[in-house]
């Protein structure tokens, strides 16, 4: 198989971006994002807050989008912004 | 709407009809105000459609997410609000029918198939800004050993999903719906594959932040 350059970077990234065996996996993560969404949304630090869940989240664009929409959401409701549908 | 404590939605929400329908109700008004603020704010991919257009998709997906929600009202640990968890569960419903419509024709075959990339070497000179010829060399063979680390490291299973997932930018879960398996499984193969990955680069004296220098802009 033979790899693009740009290709090749996202590579390099991906695997400096693994990490040690004992972090979470999806579902564990998952699990706790309501609790920490709800935190970032207040304006709490990620990096300071179950640094497990953020090392998923570097890691996981799936677990990662799931939770930034979660955020984007809880910011808008805190907000009043959630009124403004239709 | 009333606001609810976590107590009084969990007993709202499976107590008589007269007090479920209108939990129901606001919830599922609820979770629509979510994921249309979701939809029209934060998803500029849509932003082609329409007001109706969207408000339409957050209809449908605040009814389905309310179902599930209803049917998944024992796993509700109390670590959020309530209508915290809720939203998490319609979040990850959106986002997951999204992912299915946009990558509906994405397959895992065109990833291995023969010739549909460009050679290595040719490319990576034909790409090389560098005006340095010994810098242009240099990154080459690393290109090389990094495409052959790829045959040589990891199982096709594992090659697969690291091209789809790491190259392709393909979301995990759609991968996982391909091979068969669930996100979380995948996300755990792919875990070893770029272990493997690297401790094979590594062996061969590539460090990552040898590799990170070389290929930055
Ligand atoms: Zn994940």
């Amino acid at each position: 198989m033979a790899l693009h350059e740009d290709e090749l970077r996202k590579l390099i990234n991906c695997i400096v971006t693994s990490h040690q065996d004992d972090c979470l996996d999806c579902e564990s993560c998952g699990q706790q994002l309501d609790c920490l969404a709800e935190l970032v949304a207040q304006g709490r630090s990620l990096d300071d807050l179950m640094p497990e869940v953020t090392t998923h989240l570097c890691c996981c664009r799936d677990c990662f989008e799931e939770f930034e929409a979660l955020v984007a959401i809880l910011r808008a409701e805190q907000g009043g912004q959630l009124d403004i549908s239709g | 709407m009333i606001e609810r404590t976590n107590e009084q939605w969990l007993s709202d929400l499976t107590g008589p009809p007269e007090v479920q329908a209108p939990a129901l109700e606001d919830l599922r008004q609820r979770l629509q105000r979510g994921i249309f603020y979701y939809l029209s704010r934060e998803r500029s991919d849509l932003s082609h459609l329409a007001t109706h257009e969207l408000n339409h998709m957050a209809e449908d997906l605040a009814q389905d997410a309310t179902l599930r929600v209803i049917a998944n009202l024992d796993s509700f640990r109390g670590d959020s609000r309530f209508t915290t968890w809720a939203t998490k569960i319609a979040v990850r419903l959106a986002i997951s029918d999204l992912r299915r419509a946009r990558y509906k024709d994405f397959s895992l075959d065109g990833l291995t198939a023969e010739g549909d990339t460009l050679p290595a070497t040719s490319d990576a000179l034909a790409s090389n800004h560098s005006p340095n010829p010994e810098h242009a060399t240099e990154r080459s063979d690393v290109m090389l050993k990094i495409d052959r680390a790829l045959d040589e490291a990891l199982t096709e299973r594992q090659r697969q999903a690291l091209t789809a997932v790491a190259l392709q930018d393909v979301p995990l879960e759609i991968v996982a719906e391909r091979m068969g398996t669930n996100r979380n499984a995948l996300y755990k193969l792919l875990h070893d594959a770029r272990r493997k990955l690297r401790q094979h680069l590594e062996a061969q004296g590539l460090s990552t932040d040898y590799m990170l220098k070389l290929f930055e802009d």
